[in-house]
């Protein structure tokens, strides 16, 4: 079969089973694989109103049909799962080298279930999945558990596991893979460590098969040339990583600091794309295959690791009010270690001081007190003392002292680092994406709004910004759904990706077909959503984006105008005024599964 | 005329609509365009003149269904929503280009020869009516088209661009003349355009 490997494993931790399930190739052409799905199984198999950490949730760890072949920026999986921080339907995927060593390993997809007695870890490979004893390895962190796995099972194999954050069920706890690459945010490390599931390691050397291999090789150089062309991926990440993106963000005003209540940082400089490249950048790399190596490994006066990425810069940095890049770069290293979701643990630290400074409760931690910053990230990982609260998320602790008004979520997940009051259409992508606060999932509409991609608009106007977020969006979930990564699209329209899908597969995907399985998989997300009882009242920002006026540089004076955006969204999507899928718009799409559910 | 909170999108087209003019993608009242919105459609008023938009000329209607404003939108309105139903385009543009226009009466299918054309792209289908302004076929076959590629050029009449936005189909149907002039230039001078085809650009 070309593309897929046209195997599902399915292990049952609390029975410790292994069963093949069949390969339904009409549900792979459909969703893909990745993001797609494991949507598809979530909605086919999980009850609704189920506790995330109950053995009955799923982990659904999935591949596309791109990776491990020579498409740019392929090495990447997905895991999907019911989020214990949002209740949402959720999925995270990550780089590295996991995605392509587990479908070498013969597989598309894993699936996970069930609670096994006692800590566990899977070895798969394409002689199946084994179950193996985990106890050794429970407490260890991430970086200690990699170490082992990979000297005791296949040197040349890939890990991913959980660290103290996910065995202690800290609502946003990070899988981690290949040591410092995350499926970062809402919280599958604790739906891990729920199960008792410590670590999978991959291992094989299978060839992905393609349809079409000359088509493959003109496509895979055209795409390549377009990535070699464009300035983003060919100087801007490589050169200064994901940050980047600060100084840019913070000219602009949509940078925001101390817990948002500003939206720039007066100490950006110092945490830039430019500052790491110059302080403690050791040395560029990248992930499986890739050719834009945007990774960058560093080194401070006390510790050395990967990163960090300019979402983890913004929200262990200027959220918290420090700008120290030593300080934010080890904090960075220490989540990694502890298996922890940076945007969600500095958006909760930041929280916890604002609500310090404010006097409302007394967290312990205020505003730029670097010197706490990594023993807090300790407590939340171990859940010690106020840590335990702060493990729940800023949702749930803010909410606990009487002021959710100060926890920047959507649907419980922490915002990441675009105050969408300088832009309009991201504000609405926050709000409408399926797991919550997140810059991707609602679409990426900075891209327009800032970066000029493919074209600038007004990022002030909500015009036609609900029909622009809706296509990213889709977008953005045929790509999380091939598995490729998002720093691709900059370069890359759905035309290069629907040439693409065609070699390899050999199934004729045009471009608007990329769009189609995108739209599809982001509908079905929704009514997984919907089924849980979201709706257009979940839709929302905090309120501080919707009635506090940003109050510096070019987007001072402006909110976000919501209410508008969200009925053009619900419009062009085809929802009714509730954000519920309309029945033609699901039977449009396939989703006929939908209708009764 | 369409509703004042799409203001600024009234002041694109009227932007873009005197580019087209002033380039000569259209002469005096030819071509139209559009932007889709929610469940809206923009579209220019039947006979206006793209170089000259007033807000008068710039006509709102249903994405799915009719309603008064119909009366005065472009003859291809249904062509366009046809392209909005079966695309994810948010805008479409109709233009006249003279020398593309030419170069369809002989080519099968246009493949740039320069960098540019090249690079963003590849190649250009044509296609063929019978009746070729506003009809049944066109609604049914133009988007099948655009499915697969940003612009096309309809055979003796002129070319559809479609994008996220009136300027990204402004940038398709201009270069596709770029295109079209810098192959016309090349056999003025007497050598076989032929010859500076990428091959593979045929498969695209």
């Amino acid at each position: 079969m070309a593309g897929w490997m046209g195997r599902i494993l399915r292990v049952d931790l609390t029975s410790g089973t292994v069963k093949e399930e069949p390969f339904v190739r009409e549900i792979w052409e459909k969703f893909l694989g990745g993001r797609g799905y494991g949507a598809k199984v979530l909605w086919d198999e999980l009850p609704a109103g189920l506790d995330p950490l109950s053995p009955d949730n799923r982990l659904v760890f999935a591949v596309g049909p791109l990776t491990g072949t020579t498409s740019a920026t392929s090495g990447r999986y997905s895991v999907s799962f019911k989020s214990p921080l949002t209740g949402t339907i959720s999925d995270a995927n990550s780089g590295g080298k996991f995605g392509v060593i587990f479908k070498k390993a013969g597989l598309d997809a894993l699936i996970v279930q069930g609670r096994a007695p006692k800590p566990v870890y899977l070895v798969i490979s394409p002689q199946g999945v084994e179950i193996k004893d985990a106890s050794d390895l429970w407490g260890k962190n991430v970086h200690e558990t990699t170490d082992i796995l990979l000297e005791r099972e296949d040197k040349r194999g890939s890990v991913a596991c959980i660290g103290p954050a996910g065995e202690n069920l800290v609502l946003f706890s990070a899988i981690m893979n290949d040591k410092d690459r995350a499926l970062a945010r809402a919280g599958g490390g604790a739906v891990m460590g729920s199960k008792n599931l410590k670590a999978i390691v991959a291992s094989g050397t299978l060839r992905v098969e393609i349809a079409d291999r000359d088509r493959m090789k003109f496509v895979t150089y055209e795409a390549n040339k377009w990535i070699n062309a464009h300035p983003i991926t060919s100087k801007g990440l490589p050169e200064f990583g994901t940050a980047m993106l600060v100084n840019l963000m913070n000219e602009a005003g949509i940078f925001p600091s101390y817990n948002y209540q500003y939206n720039q940082f007066e100490h950006a400089e110092d945490v830039s794309g430019e500052t790491i490249a110059e302080k403690i950048l050791v040395k560029k790399t990248g992930c499986w295959g890739c050719i834009i190596q945007c990774t960058r490994k560093t080194k401070t006066s006390r510790d050395e690791g990967e990163g960090p990425e300019y979402e983890s810069n913004w929200s262990l940095g200027p959220d918290c009010g420090i700008h120290d890049i030593e300080v934010i770069a080890e904090a960075n290293y220490e989540c990694n270690r502890l298996g922890i979701d940076t945007i969600s643990a500095g958006g909760t630290i930041a929280c916890a001081m604002e609500m310090t400074e404010r006097g409302y409760y007394d967290a312990g931690i205020r505003f730029g007190e670097k010197e706490k910053l990594i023993d807090y990230l300790h407590k939340i990982a171990y859940r010690d003392g106020i840590g335990d609260e702060l493990a729940e998320g800023s949702k749930r602790f803010a909410e606990k002292h009487g002021h959710p008004e100060l926890s920047m979520t959507v649907k419980g997940l922490e915002l990441p680092a675009y105050d969408p009051r300088g832009a309009q259409g991201q504000g609405l992508a926050y709000a409408t994406t399926n797991r919550g606060g997140c810059h991707l999932r609602g679409g990426f509409v900075i891209g327009r709004e800032l970066l000029g991609v493919p074209r600038m608009i007004d990022r002030f106007s909500p015009v036609g910004k609900g029909s622009h977020t809706a296509i990213l969006a889709d977008f953005g979930a045929a790509i999380d759904s091939m598995v490729v990564c998002r720093f691709s699209t900059f370069a890359l329209s759905e035309i290069v990706w629907g040439r693409l899908l065609t070699a390899v597969t050999g199934v004729q995907y045009e471009p608007e077909d990329v769009m189609e399985v995108g739209e599809r998989i982001f509908n079905l997300e929704r009514m997984f959503n919907i089924r849980e009882g979201f709706s257009r009242k979940d839709d929302t920002l905090p309120k501080r984006l919707l009635e506090e006026p940003a109050p510096l540089g070019p987007a001072k004076g402006h909110v976000v105008k919501l209410d508008q955006m969200l009925d053009e969204y619900y419009a062009f999507r085809g929802w009714d005024k509730n954000g519920v899928p309309k029945p033609e718009t699901l039977k449009r799409l396939g989703l006929e599964e939908c209708l009764d559910g | 005329m369409a509703s004042e909170k799409y203001r600024e999108l009234m002041d694109e087209f009227k932007k873009i609509g005197r580019a087209v003019f002033e380039i000569g993608l259209n002469n005096s009242h030819s071509g139209n365009m559009s932007v889709r919105v929610g469940d809206r459609i923009l579209i220019t008023r039947r006979g206006s003149m793209l170089g000259f938009l007033k807000d008068s000329d710039i006509i709102e209607t249903g994405y799915e269904h009719n309603d008064a404003g119909i009366s005065l939108a472009s003859t291809e309105v249904n062509v366009h929503r046809a392209i909005y139903h079966g695309t994810s385009a948010l805008a479409v543009l109709h233009t006249h280009p003279v020398t593309a226009t030419a170069l369809s009466f002989v080519e099968d299918e246009i493949v740039p020869i320069d960098v540019e054309g090249s690079y963003y792209l590849r190649k250009i289908p044509i296609v063929e009516f019978e009746f070729g302004t506003g009809s049944k076929e066109m609604e049914k076959v133009l988007p099948q088209v655009l499915k697969n590629y940003k612009i096309v050029m309809i055979k003796g009449h002129g070319a559809f661009a479609i994008g996220d936005f009136l300027e990204e189909a402004f940038h398709y149907s201009h270069m596709l003349e770029s295109i079209a002039q810098i192959i016309w230039r090349v056999r003025a001078m007497g050598v076989d355009s032929k010859q500076f085809e990428r091959p593979y650009f045929h498969q695209w």
